[in-house]
Protein backbone atom coordinates (compact mmCIF):
# COMPACT_ATOMS: atom_id res chain seq x y z
CA UNK A 1 0.00 0.00 0.00
CA UNK A 2 1.80 3.27 -1.16
CA UNK A 3 0.22 6.42 0.66
CA UNK A 4 1.47 9.78 -0.33
CA UNK A 5 0.82 13.04 0.93
CA UNK A 6 0.28 16.23 -0.77
CA UNK A 7 1.07 19.28 1.39
CA UNK A 8 -0.75 21.56 -1.51
CA UNK A 9 -4.20 20.16 -1.51
CA UNK A 10 -5.61 22.00 1.16
CA UNK A 11 -7.18 19.02 3.16
CA UNK A 12 -5.92 17.68 6.69
CA UNK A 13 -3.39 15.39 6.23
CA UNK A 14 -5.65 12.66 8.34
CA UNK A 15 -8.07 13.41 6.35
CA UNK A 16 -5.99 12.71 3.12
CA UNK A 17 -4.79 9.40 4.74
CA UNK A 18 -8.60 8.36 5.21
CA UNK A 19 -8.99 8.95 1.70
CA UNK A 20 -6.73 7.55 0.24
CA UNK A 21 -7.24 3.91 2.54
CA UNK A 22 -10.46 4.11 1.27
CA UNK A 23 -9.41 4.16 -1.83
CA UNK A 24 -7.44 1.50 -1.71
CA UNK A 25 -9.77 -0.92 -0.15
CA UNK A 26 -12.47 -0.02 -3.29
CA UNK A 27 -10.06 -0.70 -5.82
CA UNK A 28 -9.13 -4.53 -4.30
CA UNK A 29 -6.04 -3.68 -3.64
CA UNK A 30 -6.39 -4.26 -0.31
CA UNK A 31 -9.19 -7.02 1.23
CA UNK A 32 -11.40 -7.41 3.76
CA UNK A 33 -9.21 -9.08 7.12
CA UNK A 34 -6.32 -8.32 5.32
CA UNK A 35 -3.77 -5.44 7.70
CA UNK A 36 -2.99 -2.64 7.29
CA UNK A 37 0.45 -1.19 8.13
CA UNK A 38 0.96 -0.46 11.96
CA UNK A 39 0.98 3.53 12.87
CA UNK A 40 4.65 3.69 13.50
CA UNK A 41 6.17 2.57 10.05
CA UNK A 42 3.30 4.34 8.66
CA UNK A 43 3.88 7.84 10.23
CA UNK A 44 8.09 7.28 10.11
CA UNK A 45 7.17 6.32 6.38
CA UNK A 46 5.24 9.18 5.44
CA UNK A 47 6.90 11.86 7.51
CA UNK A 48 4.11 12.38 9.21
CA UNK A 49 3.03 13.00 13.22
CA UNK A 50 1.97 9.84 14.74
CA UNK A 51 -0.83 11.22 16.53
CA UNK A 52 -2.09 12.29 13.00
CA UNK A 53 -2.17 8.47 11.39
CA UNK A 54 -3.42 7.81 14.60
CA UNK A 55 -6.50 10.15 14.04
CA UNK A 56 -6.78 9.05 10.66
CA UNK A 57 -7.13 5.43 11.10
CA UNK A 58 -9.82 6.17 14.42
CA UNK A 59 -12.10 7.91 11.89
CA UNK A 60 -11.32 4.70 9.83
CA UNK A 61 -12.67 2.72 12.72
CA UNK A 62 -15.45 4.52 13.32
CA UNK A 63 -16.53 5.14 9.77
CA UNK A 64 -17.07 1.18 9.75
CA UNK A 65 -13.58 0.62 7.34
CA UNK A 66 -11.46 -1.07 9.54
CA UNK A 67 -11.20 -2.91 12.78
CA UNK A 68 -8.55 -2.77 15.54
CA UNK A 69 -7.91 -5.83 17.28
CA UNK A 70 -6.15 -5.43 20.68
CA UNK A 71 -2.64 -6.84 20.50
CA UNK A 72 -2.80 -7.71 16.32
CA UNK A 73 -3.21 -4.41 14.83
CA UNK A 74 -6.03 -3.06 12.02
CA UNK A 75 -7.82 -4.73 9.50
CA UNK A 76 -9.80 -3.90 6.62
CA UNK A 77 -13.70 -4.72 7.46
CA UNK A 78 -15.71 -6.94 5.55
CA UNK A 79 -19.48 -5.00 4.45
CA UNK A 80 -18.20 -1.98 6.16
CA UNK A 81 -21.02 0.78 6.73
CA UNK A 82 -23.27 0.25 9.48
CA UNK A 83 -25.25 2.98 8.28
CA UNK A 84 -28.59 2.43 7.00
CA UNK A 85 -29.11 2.95 3.35
CA UNK A 86 -30.85 5.84 3.40
CA UNK A 87 -28.09 7.59 5.20
CA UNK A 88 -25.75 6.19 2.81
CA UNK A 89 -27.46 7.63 -0.36
CA UNK A 90 -28.04 10.49 0.92
CA UNK A 91 -24.11 11.12 1.72
CA UNK A 92 -23.06 10.27 -1.39
CA UNK A 93 -25.90 12.49 -2.95
CA UNK A 94 -24.11 15.40 -1.71
CA UNK A 95 -21.02 14.48 -3.42
CA UNK A 96 -22.42 13.69 -6.28
CA UNK A 97 -24.17 17.32 -6.33
CA UNK A 98 -20.75 18.90 -5.30
CA UNK A 99 -19.41 17.05 -8.81
CA UNK A 100 -22.14 18.46 -10.87
CA UNK A 101 -22.31 22.37 -9.20
CA UNK A 102 -18.20 21.46 -10.85
CA UNK A 103 -19.48 20.07 -13.81
CA UNK A 104 -21.75 23.27 -14.41
CA UNK A 105 -18.88 25.58 -13.76
CA UNK A 106 -16.27 23.69 -15.64
CA UNK A 107 -19.08 23.71 -18.77
CA UNK A 108 -19.07 19.87 -18.76
CA UNK A 109 -22.44 18.37 -20.03
CA UNK A 110 -25.01 16.06 -18.62
CA UNK A 111 -24.16 13.90 -21.74
CA UNK A 112 -20.05 14.58 -21.06
CA UNK A 113 -20.91 13.84 -17.33
CA UNK A 114 -22.52 10.72 -17.57
CA UNK A 115 -20.28 9.35 -19.50
CA UNK A 116 -16.68 10.68 -17.20
CA UNK A 117 -18.92 8.79 -14.57
CA UNK A 118 -19.06 5.38 -16.42
CA UNK A 119 -15.08 5.96 -17.42
CA UNK A 120 -14.36 6.20 -13.70
CA UNK A 121 -16.51 3.50 -12.51
CA UNK A 122 -14.67 1.08 -15.76
CA UNK A 123 -11.56 2.18 -14.45
CA UNK A 124 -12.56 1.38 -10.70
CA UNK A 125 -13.52 -2.17 -11.88
CA UNK A 126 -10.04 -2.79 -14.13
CA UNK A 127 -8.25 -2.35 -11.51
CA UNK A 128 -10.08 -4.67 -9.05
CA UNK A 129 -9.26 -6.88 -11.87
CA UNK A 130 -5.88 -6.12 -12.13
CA UNK A 131 -5.95 -6.67 -8.07
CA UNK A 132 -7.72 -10.27 -8.21
CA UNK A 133 -5.66 -11.44 -11.33
CA UNK A 134 -2.40 -10.36 -9.60
CA UNK A 135 -3.01 -12.32 -6.23
CA UNK A 136 -4.56 -15.70 -8.34
CA UNK A 137 -1.37 -15.69 -9.62
CA UNK A 138 0.41 -15.20 -6.58
CA UNK A 139 -1.86 -18.13 -4.91
CA UNK A 140 -0.64 -20.10 -7.75
CA UNK A 141 2.83 -19.79 -7.72
CA UNK A 142 2.61 -20.50 -4.13
CA UNK A 143 0.81 -23.88 -4.91
CA UNK A 144 3.37 -25.20 -7.35
CA UNK B 1 0.79 19.65 37.31
CA UNK B 2 -1.99 17.75 35.52
CA UNK B 3 -2.32 16.11 32.16
CA UNK B 4 -3.57 19.23 31.21
CA UNK B 5 -1.07 21.73 32.04
CA UNK B 6 -0.14 22.90 28.69
CA UNK B 7 3.84 22.25 29.02
CA UNK B 8 5.02 25.98 27.75
CA UNK B 9 3.50 29.14 28.12
CA UNK B 10 4.95 31.87 27.25
CA UNK B 11 3.78 35.35 28.10
CA UNK B 12 4.63 38.59 26.92
CA UNK B 13 8.25 37.38 27.13
CA UNK B 14 10.88 40.28 26.12
CA UNK B 15 14.97 39.48 26.23
CA UNK B 16 17.36 41.84 24.80
CA UNK B 17 21.34 41.25 24.73
CA UNK B 18 22.35 44.93 25.61
CA UNK B 19 20.47 47.37 23.55
CA UNK B 20 19.51 44.51 20.71
CA UNK B 21 15.80 43.22 21.66
CA UNK B 22 16.08 39.37 20.56
CA UNK B 23 12.73 38.58 21.95
CA UNK B 24 10.20 40.83 22.48
CA UNK B 25 6.55 40.61 23.68
CA UNK B 26 6.22 37.21 22.91
CA UNK B 27 3.21 34.91 23.59
CA UNK B 28 2.52 31.19 23.11
CA UNK B 29 1.27 28.22 24.52
CA UNK B 30 2.13 24.60 23.31
CA UNK B 31 -0.87 22.06 24.04
CA UNK B 32 0.00 18.60 25.59
CA UNK B 33 0.95 15.86 22.53
CA UNK B 34 1.19 18.83 20.24
CA UNK B 35 4.57 18.99 17.86
CA UNK B 36 4.60 23.01 17.68
CA UNK B 37 7.07 24.81 15.07
CA UNK B 38 8.93 28.10 16.22
CA UNK B 39 9.71 28.89 12.46
CA UNK B 40 12.00 32.36 11.74
CA UNK B 41 14.94 33.37 9.93
CA UNK B 42 18.44 33.51 11.37
CA UNK B 43 18.46 36.02 14.19
CA UNK B 44 14.44 35.78 14.81
CA UNK B 45 14.88 34.90 18.63
CA UNK B 46 14.15 31.58 18.16
CA UNK B 47 16.91 30.23 20.28
CA UNK B 48 16.28 32.97 22.76
CA UNK B 49 13.51 31.89 23.42
CA UNK B 50 14.17 28.27 24.02
CA UNK B 51 16.82 29.28 26.48
CA UNK B 52 14.53 31.08 28.75
CA UNK B 53 12.50 27.93 28.48
CA UNK B 54 15.83 26.23 30.14
CA UNK B 55 16.78 28.53 32.00
CA UNK B 56 20.03 29.38 30.61
CA UNK B 57 18.50 33.15 30.36
CA UNK B 58 16.29 34.83 32.44
CA UNK B 59 13.22 36.57 31.22
CA UNK B 60 13.58 40.61 31.33
CA UNK B 61 9.97 40.94 31.40
CA UNK B 62 6.82 38.84 30.81
CA UNK B 63 7.38 35.04 31.78
CA UNK B 64 7.67 31.17 30.73
CA UNK B 65 6.12 28.58 32.41
CA UNK B 66 7.35 24.51 31.66
CA UNK B 67 4.20 22.29 32.95
CA UNK B 68 3.06 25.23 35.09
CA UNK B 69 6.85 26.00 36.78
CA UNK B 70 8.77 28.87 36.43
CA UNK B 71 11.98 27.51 35.31
CA UNK B 72 14.06 29.46 37.24
CA UNK B 73 11.85 28.76 40.69
CA UNK B 74 12.32 24.95 39.90
CA UNK B 75 14.80 23.95 37.96
CA UNK B 76 15.17 21.08 38.69
CA UNK B 77 11.50 19.88 38.35
CA UNK B 78 11.02 21.28 34.63
CA UNK B 79 15.12 20.22 33.78
CA UNK B 80 13.75 16.45 34.72
CA UNK B 81 10.43 17.18 32.58
CA UNK B 82 12.05 17.97 28.97
CA UNK B 83 15.23 17.01 26.80
CA UNK B 84 16.62 19.38 24.83
CA UNK B 85 18.82 18.75 21.71
CA UNK B 86 20.78 22.25 20.88
CA UNK B 87 21.66 24.08 17.99
CA UNK B 88 25.36 23.38 18.79
CA UNK B 89 25.83 20.07 19.91
CA UNK B 90 29.15 19.58 22.42
CA UNK B 91 30.45 16.68 24.42
CA UNK B 92 33.34 15.68 26.15
CA UNK B 93 35.49 15.02 23.27
CA UNK B 94 37.72 12.13 25.32
CA UNK B 95 34.77 9.96 26.40
CA UNK B 96 33.10 7.57 24.11
CA UNK B 97 29.72 7.35 23.11
CA UNK B 98 28.80 4.41 25.57
CA UNK B 99 30.46 6.78 27.94
CA UNK B 100 28.71 9.69 27.30
CA UNK B 101 25.32 8.27 27.10
CA UNK B 102 26.21 6.59 30.53
CA UNK B 103 27.39 10.29 31.89
CA UNK B 104 23.94 11.64 30.89
CA UNK B 105 21.94 8.80 31.90
CA UNK B 106 23.10 8.99 35.56
CA UNK B 107 21.04 12.85 35.50
CA UNK B 108 17.97 10.81 34.98
CA UNK B 109 15.65 9.19 36.96
CA UNK B 110 14.10 7.04 34.11
CA UNK B 111 16.68 6.00 31.06
CA UNK B 112 15.15 3.71 28.56
CA UNK B 113 18.19 0.93 27.19
CA UNK B 114 16.46 -0.38 24.67
CA UNK B 115 15.44 2.71 22.88
CA UNK B 116 19.47 3.20 23.42
CA UNK B 117 20.59 0.16 21.62
CA UNK B 118 17.59 0.70 18.52
CA UNK B 119 18.81 4.03 18.01
CA UNK B 120 22.60 3.49 18.06
CA UNK B 121 22.17 0.25 15.43
CA UNK B 122 20.20 2.51 13.37
CA UNK B 123 21.99 5.39 13.02
CA UNK B 124 25.10 2.90 12.76
CA UNK B 125 27.18 4.51 16.09
CA UNK B 126 29.87 2.44 17.24
CA UNK B 127 29.42 2.92 21.01
CA UNK B 128 33.00 2.83 21.64
CA UNK B 129 34.10 5.35 19.36
CA UNK B 130 35.11 8.92 20.80
CA UNK B 131 32.49 11.71 20.98
CA UNK B 132 35.62 13.89 19.53
CA UNK B 133 36.13 11.70 16.52
CA UNK B 134 32.20 12.11 15.17
CA UNK B 135 31.37 14.26 12.48
CA UNK B 136 28.62 17.21 13.18
CA UNK B 137 26.15 14.51 12.11
CA UNK B 138 26.82 11.96 14.38
CA UNK B 139 27.19 14.13 17.35
CA UNK B 140 23.70 15.41 16.37
CA UNK B 141 22.33 11.74 16.42
CA UNK B 142 24.11 11.29 19.85
CA UNK B 143 22.35 14.23 21.47
CA UNK B 144 18.97 12.89 19.87
CA UNK B 145 19.44 9.71 21.54
CA UNK B 146 20.53 11.41 24.58
CA UNK B 147 17.33 13.43 24.43
CA UNK B 148 14.94 10.51 23.64
CA UNK B 149 15.79 8.14 26.31
CA UNK B 150 14.69 9.67 29.10
CA UNK B 151 11.11 9.64 27.82
CA UNK B 152 10.19 13.02 28.85
CA UNK B 153 7.16 14.31 28.29
CA UNK B 154 8.30 17.36 26.42
CA UNK B 155 11.09 17.09 23.78
CA UNK B 156 12.98 20.63 22.83
CA UNK B 157 14.91 21.16 19.14
CA UNK B 158 16.80 23.90 18.23
CA UNK B 159 17.71 23.81 14.67
CA UNK B 160 18.35 20.07 15.01
CA UNK B 161 19.01 19.79 11.22
CA UNK B 162 20.70 22.72 10.19
CA UNK B 163 24.03 21.90 9.01
CA UNK B 164 23.51 18.16 8.24
CA UNK B 165 23.13 16.06 4.82
CA UNK B 166 19.79 15.01 3.54
CA UNK B 167 20.36 11.43 4.74
CA UNK B 168 21.21 12.35 8.10
CA UNK B 169 17.86 14.74 8.12
CA UNK B 170 15.51 11.81 7.32
CA UNK B 171 16.82 9.78 9.79
CA UNK B 172 16.48 12.02 12.54
CA UNK B 173 12.54 12.96 11.75
CA UNK B 174 12.33 9.29 11.29
CA UNK B 175 13.51 9.10 14.59
CA UNK B 176 11.78 11.68 16.62
CA UNK B 177 8.50 9.91 15.02
CA UNK B 178 9.38 6.58 15.46
CA UNK B 179 11.11 6.06 18.47
CA UNK B 180 10.14 9.66 20.59
CA UNK B 181 6.73 9.59 19.70
CA UNK B 182 6.02 5.99 20.77
CA UNK B 183 4.60 7.10 23.82
CA UNK B 184 1.18 7.51 25.17
CA UNK B 185 -0.40 9.62 22.62
CA UNK B 186 -1.09 12.92 24.13
CA UNK B 187 1.70 13.10 26.19
CA UNK B 188 4.52 13.25 24.20
CA UNK B 189 4.98 17.30 23.30
CA UNK B 190 7.73 18.17 20.78
CA UNK B 191 8.58 22.19 20.53
CA UNK B 192 10.88 22.40 17.13
CA UNK B 193 12.35 26.00 16.06
CA UNK B 194 13.74 25.32 11.80
CA UNK B 195 14.31 27.25 9.18
CA UNK B 196 14.45 24.26 7.32
CA UNK B 197 10.56 24.26 7.52
CA UNK B 198 9.58 21.13 4.48
CA UNK B 199 11.10 18.63 5.85
CA UNK B 200 9.14 19.13 9.57
CA UNK B 201 5.74 19.66 7.62
CA UNK B 202 3.88 16.30 7.80
CA UNK B 203 5.08 16.50 12.04
CA UNK B 204 4.41 19.91 12.49
CA UNK B 205 0.77 20.54 14.12
CA UNK B 206 1.06 24.24 15.20
CA UNK B 207 3.30 26.61 13.88
CA UNK B 208 4.83 30.34 15.41
CA UNK B 209 6.70 32.60 12.96
CA UNK B 210 9.11 35.04 14.91
CA UNK B 211 10.06 37.89 13.14
CA UNK B 212 12.63 40.48 15.01
CA UNK B 213 11.60 38.95 18.50
CA UNK B 214 8.17 39.37 17.49
CA UNK B 215 5.27 36.95 16.57
CA UNK B 216 3.89 37.22 13.29
CA UNK B 217 1.32 34.39 12.93
CA UNK B 218 0.33 31.53 14.85
CA UNK B 219 -1.88 29.44 13.32
CA UNK B 220 -3.17 25.40 13.39
CA UNK B 221 -1.22 23.57 10.37
CA UNK B 222 -3.76 22.26 8.33
CA UNK B 223 -5.94 25.51 8.70
CA UNK B 224 -3.21 27.53 7.46
CA UNK B 225 -2.88 25.39 4.38
CA UNK B 226 -6.28 25.85 3.77
CA UNK B 227 -6.74 29.30 4.15
CA UNK B 228 -3.42 30.29 2.16
CA UNK B 229 -3.89 29.39 -1.36
CA UNK B 230 -2.19 30.63 -4.23
CA UNK B 231 -4.41 31.28 -7.71
CA UNK B 232 -3.39 31.35 -11.16
CA UNK B 233 -5.54 32.55 -14.31
CA UNK B 234 -4.31 33.45 -17.41
CA UNK B 235 -6.87 35.20 -20.38
CA UNK B 236 -6.85 35.06 -23.74
CA UNK B 237 -7.03 38.77 -23.36
CA UNK B 238 -4.69 41.05 -21.01
CA UNK B 239 -5.73 40.83 -17.66
CA UNK B 240 -8.73 42.78 -17.20
CA UNK B 241 -9.20 44.94 -14.28
CA UNK B 242 -10.65 42.74 -10.98
CA UNK B 243 -10.69 43.81 -7.91
CA UNK B 244 -7.74 42.07 -5.85
CA UNK B 245 -7.73 44.10 -2.90
CA UNK B 246 -8.65 40.59 -0.96
CA UNK B 247 -5.27 39.06 -2.62
CA UNK B 248 -1.99 39.10 -0.08
CA UNK B 249 0.42 39.52 -3.03
CA UNK B 250 -0.61 39.83 -6.93
CA UNK B 251 1.95 38.73 -9.67
CA UNK B 252 0.53 39.79 -13.28
CA UNK B 253 2.71 38.99 -16.51
CA UNK B 254 0.37 39.85 -19.80
CA UNK B 255 -2.25 37.01 -19.97
CA UNK B 256 -1.34 35.60 -16.80
CA UNK B 257 -2.39 36.30 -13.12
CA UNK B 258 -0.72 35.02 -9.93
CA UNK B 259 -2.27 35.84 -6.59
CA UNK B 260 -1.72 34.60 -2.93
CA UNK B 261 -4.48 34.77 -0.75
CA UNK B 262 -4.83 34.65 3.02
CA UNK B 263 -8.64 33.10 3.37
CA UNK B 264 -11.54 34.80 1.25
CA UNK B 265 -10.05 32.19 -1.92
CA UNK B 266 -13.34 31.11 -3.28
CA UNK B 267 -14.90 34.64 -3.70
CA UNK B 268 -11.90 35.65 -5.51
CA UNK B 269 -11.98 32.05 -7.69
CA UNK B 270 -15.50 33.05 -8.51
CA UNK B 271 -14.80 36.14 -9.48
CA UNK B 272 -12.11 35.60 -11.54
CA UNK B 273 -14.28 32.73 -13.13
CA UNK B 274 -16.79 35.11 -14.15
CA UNK B 275 -13.92 37.03 -16.40
CA UNK B 276 -13.81 33.67 -18.44
CA UNK B 277 -10.39 32.50 -18.41
CA UNK B 278 -8.89 30.13 -20.49
CA UNK B 279 -7.13 28.63 -17.18
CA UNK B 280 -7.91 28.48 -13.64
CA UNK B 281 -5.81 26.98 -10.94
CA UNK B 282 -5.49 27.06 -7.47
CA UNK B 283 -3.34 25.32 -4.86
CA UNK B 284 -2.51 25.22 -0.90
CA UNK B 285 1.08 26.97 0.38
CA UNK B 286 2.96 24.83 1.77
CA UNK B 287 3.95 25.90 5.52
CA UNK B 288 7.54 26.99 3.89
CA UNK B 289 5.68 29.10 1.41
CA UNK B 290 3.27 30.62 4.18
CA UNK B 291 6.60 31.52 5.86
CA UNK B 292 8.11 33.88 2.51
CA UNK B 293 4.50 35.06 2.05
CA UNK B 294 4.21 35.90 5.36
CA UNK B 295 7.96 38.04 5.98
CA UNK B 296 7.64 39.29 2.29
CA UNK B 297 4.69 40.56 2.70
Amino acid sequence: MLLKINFKSGLPIYLQIVDQIKAVAASGALRPGESLPSIRPLAEELHVNRNTVAKAYSELESLGVIETLPGRGCFLKENHSALRKAVRRKLLTDEIDQAIVQAHHLQVSRDEFLKLVHERLNALDDKRRGHEESKENQKNQEVR
Amino acid sequence: MNSLTPPIQIENLTYAYGSAEAVRDLSLTVQPGRCYGLFGRNGAGKTTTMRCLLNLLRPQRGQVCVFGLDPAKHEVEVKRSLSYVPDQVVFYPWMSIHETLDYLASFRPNWNRQIEQELLERFGLDPMQHTGNLSKGQRTQVALIAAVCPETDLLVLDEPTSGLDPIVRREFIEAVIGAYQQGVPGHRTILVSTHLISEFEGLIDEFTIMERGHAVLTLNADEARERYRKIRASFAEPVPDIDLRAALRVRREGRDLELIVNGGGAELLERLRRQNPRALSTESLTLEEIFVATLKS
